[in-house]
C-alpha cells in the first residue's frame, strides 16, 4: 500500500498523499463492511446474502493490502472469495428454493432478547476499546539474527517463520487438510 | 486513531455475525455468519501484526492458519449440511434428530 501511494504521489507531483489515501479507503471499506454484514443477517433470500458475505469478504481482503499484509490478502483472495463462497453458493443452491420467499423474517422474542444482548456487550466492548491506551504496552524487541525484518517482504517473512519457527504446525495444517477432505467425501457420498 | 477504528469495526462485525448465528432459521445461513465471525477475528490479528513491531508477533502466521481451518471446516459443515438435507428435505434448523435413520 505504502508503495502505491508513493507511486501515485509521484505521478501527481503531490507528496502528502498517504495519510488522506489510507484515511479514505478506511471508511469507503468500513462503510461497505458495515452495509455488507447488515445485509448478509437481514436479507431473506439467501442468495442475495451469500452474495453479500462475497462483498464482506472482498472488503476484508482490501483491508488486508491497506495493512501491508499482501501474502494474507492473496490467500483470503483465493481461499474464502475463490473456494468457500463459491461452496456455499453451491450449498445454497442446492437447498430446494421455494420455501423461503414466505414471511420468515417475523420479529420473535428470541430476535429481540439477542439483539438486546449483543448490543449491550458491543456497546461495553467499544467502551472498553476507546479507554485503553494502545500505545502505552510497550513490547519488548529481541534482536534477531537470522533475518533483518525490515529488507524483506511480507511474503518472505511469512516464509521464513513457517519454515523455521512454525514447521511443526505447517505440517499438521497439511494432515488437518487431509484427513477434512477425507471427511468431506465420505460424509457427502451415499 | 486508527487502531481503534479497526478494533471497533471488527468488534461490530464479530456481534453483528453472532446475532446472525443465533437467529438464524437457515442452516446455511448459519454457515455463513460462523465464516464472517472467524474473519473479523482474522482483521483482529491482522491489524495488530501491523501496528505493532512485529519482530516477536507473528500475527499473519496464525490468521493463514486460521484461514485454513476455517477452509477445512466449511468443507465439512458443507458435506453435513447436504446430508441433512438429502435425508430430511427440509433445512429448519430447530430440529433435533437430525442425522438418525
Amino acid at each position: 500500500m505504502k508503495s502505491i501511494s508513493i507511486y501515485l504521489s509521484l505521478i501527481l507531483h503531490r507528496t502528502d498523499l498517504l495519510g488522506p489515501i489510507h484515511n479514505f479507503l478506511l471508511v469507503f471499506l468500513g462503510s461497505s463492511l458495515i452495509l455488507g454484514s447488515l445485509g448478509m443477517v437481514l436479507l431473506t433470500n439467501p442468495i442475495y446474502s451469500a452474495l453479500s458475505l462475497g462483498l464482506v469478504l472482498v472488503c476484508i481482503s482490501l483491508f488486508y493490502i491497506l495493512s501491508n499484509s499482501h501474502f494474507v490478502a492473496a490467500a483470503q483472495l483465493f481461499i474464502y472469495v475463490g473456494a468457500i463462497n463459491v461452496l456455499i453458493l453451491f450449498a445454497v443452491m442446492f437447498m430446494n428454493g421455494s420455501e423461503y420467499y414466505k414471511d420468515f423474517n417475523l420479529w420473535t422474542i428470541g430476535n429481540g432478547l439477542t439483539s438486546l444482548v449483543c448490543t449491550s456487550i458491543l456497546v461495553s466492548l467499544i467502551t472498553t476499546i476507546l479507554d485503553t491506551s494502545w500505545y502505552g504496552i510497550i513490547w519488548t524487541t529481541r534482536s534477531n539474527q537470522i533475518i533483518e525484518q525490515d529488507l524483506l517482504s511480507n511474503s518472505q517473512q511469512i516464509g521464513i517463520h513457517l519454515a523455521i519457527d512454525f514447521f511443526l504446525p505447517f505440517e499438521f495444517i497439511s494432515i488437518i487438510l487431509l484427513v477434512a477432505l477425507i471427511g468431506a467425501i465420505v460424509v457427502a457420498r451415499q | 486513531m486508527m487502531l481503534e477504528h479497526v478494533l471497533v469495526l471488527s468488534a461490530y462485525l464479530f456481534f453483528t455475525d453472532i446475532y446472525g448465528l443465533i437467529t438464524s432459521r437457515n442452516m446455511v445461513r448459519a454457515l455463513m455468519c460462523l465464516e464472517l465471525i472467524l474473519n473479523a477475528v482474522n482483521i483482529n490479528f491482522v491489524t495488530f501484526y501491523d501496528l505493532f513491531d512485529s519482530r516477536q508477533l507473528e500475527g499473519n502466521i496464525f490468521s493463514i492458519f486460521a484461514i485454513v481451518i476455517v477452509a477445512a471446516e466449511a468443507s465439512i459443515g458443507s458435506a453435513i449440511v447436504s446430508l441433512i438435507y438429502r435425508k430430511k428435505k427440509s433445512t429448519c434448523i430447530n430440529q433435533s434428530t437430525f442425522l438418525t435413520k
